[in-house]
């Protein structure tokens, strides 16, 4: 690790680091002899790269066309609900996606922030080329890190175990492992109206010999579609007709690492669909490849385009669409909320319909693609396949969607790969310790049904999962990893000995609980009394009473700002008090989480042996030996969680996994 | 995923020994909770947290949270074995209640150690943990999934033949409903942005009341279940010299947790608490029925009748070896013959009653006992609890278990109500209710998990 930590980044219009990218592009012509191969350099590519070659392995990158490393191929945001927290977490153990974000972010918002802490969730809207440009930047900086252009044609394979990648123009990349991440390019089609056109993105190719090559080593695939919405020209749009949404005041860094955004921040703006965009939908129904039966692969529901908006909720009248600006100087206008694989011309007319697009012009239509993946239940936990030691899939092919959802598993199998190659056990996160370990459980615990997209109440310990709390959860593992140098790890560790600190001593300062009311009702702008005279007297009662500190604290509305306003001297750090709010005030809940976390915690530690599913495992239900024998869970936590496996088939199974064990 | 709570760690108890009568029982807890917890519901001379291990103790064992000095909390004398791990048959922490034998005591003494926060142990699992623990030896595998194996297919057999079609069909649509509730409130705390709007809406909370209200009054329409909680009342009556006081106090002398001086005289309507049949029950014994021209008497006769019209169930005792009298006959024709449960004393002096309730066409089950020589005292008391709907079938709702995750639901439920009334964020809100949830879908075993995206997605246009 060098001296990249606590950088405060100034935004910086334009691409940064450009040359460094033609650099490493003359490097990677040579084909050679790696440690580990990374097929794609995505969200997912880019972060197993670098968390391998962090790690000491020599990495190799893979991809068609540098510039279009961490492409932002959809939307131009990171984070939100859930993904967020994951960014956090990747951050918390040394991943890149957040300081990344930190660089290219144009607009800051902490989501949900009226809600309850533990849902509170960052998002910021990038500037995709910047955003591009600071990760090749990055990637160009790791020592051991290569990038190789060309295209992958097919996994090398001696005796049934990774050996290297085969392109397509006949060179070989050697490697102990490799690692896939294609996104949407594995026999990629793209859909818009009646035409298709084979590719992953629109104007780029499809990797058919490699899913082909997938399908060869006898991995199961599936299908899977997914949209984009049309891109709209800058200028086309009448501005004064729609509503603009700005940033949080004072945007919040996404990474632990990051001490200060000095950001310019940039508006996006809302509108909405009538009646007559509606009616435009209907009439063209016929046309939508998604209606026609044109389409097969399983769309994800919660992304739902705007065809599916119009027949599953026919009574809403209208749809949110957000103008989100795809970077800071460029034209391009992402219209967020009219995903759609019309025809174009029928595209431009929905489009017109709408307030502020009356005279708008696409510079690309919305279209859907569809794509292969890998049924995830042939991954082991590590998200290595079973079947085929030391290959490594991450990303779209597990079948998720999402840039977070992709760079947790890119990180997580990168650093899987790793350590493997080393021979290090699997790099496994519980569900109770991370969003990660809760999206690779649930890759490999369940079946899916569209495309796996994180959402908080898939966490059943999410008062113990925060966004705030990813670097306490997660930064010793990360330096453990050696990912995380030893000036972050004991900033962690600051932290948490400093809430510790602050606690305790907030429990023995007795305060007056008058001078705390009135801070509070200062807070209430609404309520404020006109002449600044003191708000509503509190009885007397109230005007003598002292409380403890942190009594105020475990109060609904009580906050550390009204603490100070009362005259506390603030020793804690502002960055933290929002921590030290929720830990105090759902104490209780938490506790029980941890409880709860606790009692399962020695299923997780018993581990169910391969050999387990050779056996005949007598005394099991038909439908528990099915599913058990389909997903293969290697803890036992893991086969109690496989719907269809009652306690009692979880009991049985000890029994068997215990005789299985070798010496007892 | 929040229905799958299983540990090896958490506290279970079982009793130990064979089901029906025996001279003692023993119940059995194991797990790291399990001296807290029985300390809970013992009142020795020495903690037990203090005593070595493979000892014996005795003392009386006690309804837990309830006012200290209440003495009916008593439910029994026992004497306690502690085993501390690893010396022991699970290798966790281990302590045995030995009891008097009977399903009352038994009963009681298990949800006593349930409310004390023992978990009830599923079919097979404490031998399961003793062979985790390695305590059972590697060879006799095969013998312990067998036996889990077998155990389990009873259980839900047993299990489903309790839980009668409807019953289950309701508590399935009580499960329902909260699953509704859960998607409700997660997808404000999900989609954000997309559906808005105050995080629990009232007509969440409404439901969680509907739902509610419906277990308390499934919870309560388990007859026996209410009647171990609310406790019942028994009046022993009949004709003088039936041999009533006998009767109450050989029941009462077979209770030993009562030891009570009796005041008064026969013509006095006497009370006491016991627990009869695993359920909190005030006896009382009556002055004889029959017509007098004695103005004391009379007064005795007027108490007697009262307390027949307050009671819960009539305990009409009849000198079971002479004929039946002339009281014998209008009792059997008054209205309160309904609550009433015939008892045939005396039957060691002889029978000759019974002609007369043959020809009352006195339909079963009437009980012949022997006050003097105990003949027949747990017949008595086993009817008594089946007419309590406990036997081995408590009202309604049967299995200890399902009552357990019905209570427990109901609890949760009452927490979730509490906190969306406070204001408390949705996420917290979601927590009590998918633990509801979780405890409902124990009796009827639904995958709630895989059902809540899609009722979020159907009901909410979300996602950009």
């Amino acid at each position: 690790m060098d001296g990249r930590r606590h950088l405060t980044y100034a935004a910086s219009p334009g691409a940064p680091s450009a040359t460094l990218s033609v650099d490493a592009a003359s490097a990677a012509t040579r084909a050679g002899s790696f440690d580990v191969v990374v097929i794609g350099a995505g969200h997912a590519g880019c972060e197993a790269a670098n968390a391998c070659a962090q790690m000491g392995l020599s990495t190799a990158l893979l991809t068609v066309k540098i510039e279009d490393t961490a492409k932002m191929s959809c939307n131009p945001a990171i984070g939100g609900i859930a993904k967020g927290h994951m960014v956090r977490e990747i951050d918390a153990l040394g991943g890149l996606m957040a300081r990344i974000t930190d660089r290219a972010g144009i607009q800051f918002k902490m989501l949900n922030r009226g809600r309850g802490p533990a849902v509170w969730s960052p998002r910021a809207q990038c500037d995709k080329a910047a955003y591009s440009a600071a990760m090749i930047d990055e990637l160009a900086r790791v020592a051991k890190l290569q990038f190789v252009t060309g295209i992958a044609e097919r996994v090398l394979l001696t005796e049934g175990r990774v050996t290297g990648v085969g392109l397509t123009d006949g060179r070989r990349l050697t490697a102990c492992a490799v690692v896939i991440t294609p996104g949407t390019f594995l026999n990629g089609l793209i859909h818009i109206g009646e035409r298709r056109i084979e590719g992953g993105r629109i104007g780029e190719h499809a990797a058919r010999a490699l899913s082909d090559c997938l399908a060869g080593l006898g991995l199961e695939r599936g299908r899977l579609k997914t949209g984009t919405p049309p891109r709209l020209l800058h200028d086309s749009i009448d501005w004064d007709a729609v509503t603009p949404a700005p940033g949080d005041a004072v945007p919040e860094p996404f990474s632990h690492w990051t001490e200060r955004l000095d950001v310019e921040q940039v508006l996006c703006w809302a509108t909405h669909t009538n009646g007559r965009t509606h009616d435009v939908i209907r009439t063209h129904m016929h046309r939508s490849p998604l209606y026609s039966g044109q389409i097969q692969g399983i769309g994800p529901r919660y992304c739902p385009s705007l065809e599916d908006k119009v027949v599953k909720f026919p009574e809403r009248v209208s749809h949110h669409i957000f103008l989100e600006p795809e970077g800071r100087t460029v034209d391009e206008i992402y219209a967020n909320g009219v995903s759609t694989s019309m025809p174009e011309e029928i595209q431009l007319e929905f489009l017109r319909t709408i307030a502020g697009l009356e005279h708008c012009e696409m510079l690309r239509p919305g279209y859907a693609v569809e794509y292969d993946f890998v049924l995830p239940h042939q991954l082991d936990a590590s998200l290595q396949c079973r079947a085929v030691p030391g290959l490594f899939l991450a990303g779209q092919i597990c079948g998720t969607s999402g840039y977070e959802e992709a760079a947790a598993q890119g990180f997580m199998a990168g650093v899987n790969a790793a350590h493997q190659v080393l021979g290090r056990p699997p790099f496994v996160l519980r569900r109770d310790q991370a969003y990660l370990g809760v999206l690779v459980d649930d890759l490999v615990t369940r079946e899916h049904h569209e495309p796996y997209r994180m959402f908080t109440s898939a966490a059943e310990y999410r008062l113990l999962l925060r966004a705030d709390n990813a670097d306490e959860r997660l930064a010793e593992l990360g330096h453990d990893l050696g990912l995380l140098s030893l000036d972050q790890v004991e900033q962690v560790r600051g932290k948490v000995a400093g809430l510790a600190a602050e606690e305790r001593r907030l429990a023995r300062v007795s305060m007056s609980l008058a001078r705390l009311e009135s801070a509070r009702l200062l807070d209430l702008p609404a309520i404020a009394a006109p002449d600044g005279a003191a708000p509503a007297s509190p009885e007397r009662a109230t005007q003598t009473r002292r409380v403890p500190a942190l009594d105020w604290l475990a109060r609904p509305q009580g906050t550390y700002a009204h603490l100070v306003a009362a005259g506390l001297e603030p020793l804690l750090p502002l960055a933290w008090r929002g921590s030290l709010e929720v830990r105090v005030k759902y104490r209780g809940y938490i506790e029980r989480q941890e409880k709860t976390a606790a009692a399962g915690k020695s299923l997780e530690d018993i581990v169910l042996p391969a050999v387990l599913w050779e056996e005949s495992l007598h005394g099991l239900s038909s439908e528990a030996l099915e599913k058990l024998r389909r997903w293969r869970p290697t803890t036992a936590a893991r086969a109690a969680r496989i719907a269809g496996v009652s306690p009692s088939d979880v009991a049985i199974l000890l029994v068997h996994a215990r005789r299985c064990r070798p010496g007892r | 995923m929040y229905s799958k709570g299983y540990s090896n760690d958490d506290t279970i108890v079982a009793i130990a020994t064979a089901q029906g009568p025996s001279g003692l029982s023993v119940v059995r807890l194991s797990g790291a909770d399990a001296f807290s917890i029985a300390q809970t519901c013992f009142e020795g001379h020495t903690p037990l947290a203090e005593v070595p291990s493979h000892t014996l103790h005795h003392g009386w064992a006690v309804l837990p949270g309830r006012e200290p000095g209440f003495k009916f909390a008593r439910i029994d004398e026992v004497v306690v074995g502690v085993f501390r791990a690893p010396r022991s048959y699970t290798r966790q922490d281990v302590v045995e209640f030995s009891c008097h034998g009977g399903d009352h005591i038994r009963g009681s003494m298990l949800l006593a150690l349930m409310e004390a926060g023992a978990r009830p142990a599923r079919r097979g699992e404490f031998t399961l943990r003793a062979f985790l623990s390695g305590r059972i030896d590697l060879t006799q595998a095969e013998a312990v999934a067998d036996l889990i194996h077998s155990e389990n297919q009873m259980e839900s057999i047993w299990a489903l033949a309790q839980l009668g079609g409807s019953l289950s069909r309701r508590i399935g649509e009580m499960a329902d409903k909260v699953m509704d509730c859960v998607a409700e409130v997660e997808a404000r705390v999900d989609f954000a942005e997309d559906v808005g709007g105050i995080e629990v809406p009232a007509h969440v909370t409404a439901a969680i009341e509907v739902v509610r209200v419906e277990l308390t009054g499934l919870l309560e329409g388990s007859e026996y279940a209410r009647a171990v909680r609310e406790g019942i009342r028994v009046a022993i009556a009949g004709r003088p010299n039936a041999g009533k006081s006998s009767l109450f106090n050989a029941l009462l002398g077979e209770e030993r947790a009562i030891v009570s001086d009796i005041p008064g005289t026969t013509r006095d309507r006497v009370s006491e608490q016991l627990r009869l049949a695993g359920i909190r029950t005030q006896l009382s014994d009556t002055a004889g029925v029959r017509a007098t021209d004695d103005p004391v008497e009379r007064i005795g006769v007027l108490h007697a009748e009262a307390a027949m019209d307050d009671a819960g169930l009539v305990l009409w005792v009849v000198d079971g070896s002479i004929a039946l009298g002339a009281e014998d006959i209008a009792f059997h024709a008054s209205s309160r013959n309904r609550r009433a449960l015939w008892v045939l004393n005396k039957c060691d002096l002889g029978t000759a009653a019974q002609r007369g309730i043959e020809a009352l066409a006195l339909p079963p089950p009437w009980v012949a006992v022997s006050a003097h020589n105990g003949t027949g005292l747990d017949v008595l008391r086993d009817t008594i609890k089946k007419r309590f709907g406990g036997g081995g079938r408590c009202g309604e709702v049967g299995n200890t278990r399902h009552i357990d995750a019905l209570a427990r639901a109901w609890r949760l439920l009452g927490q979730a109500s509490a906190a969306a009334t406070a204001g408390s964020p949705g996420e917290i809100v979601a927590l009590e209710l998918r633990e509801a949830l979780a405890a409902l879908s124990e009796v009827v075993g639904t995958h709630a998990d895989e059902e809540l995206l899609d009722r979020i997605f159907n009901r909410f246009c979300v996602g950009k």
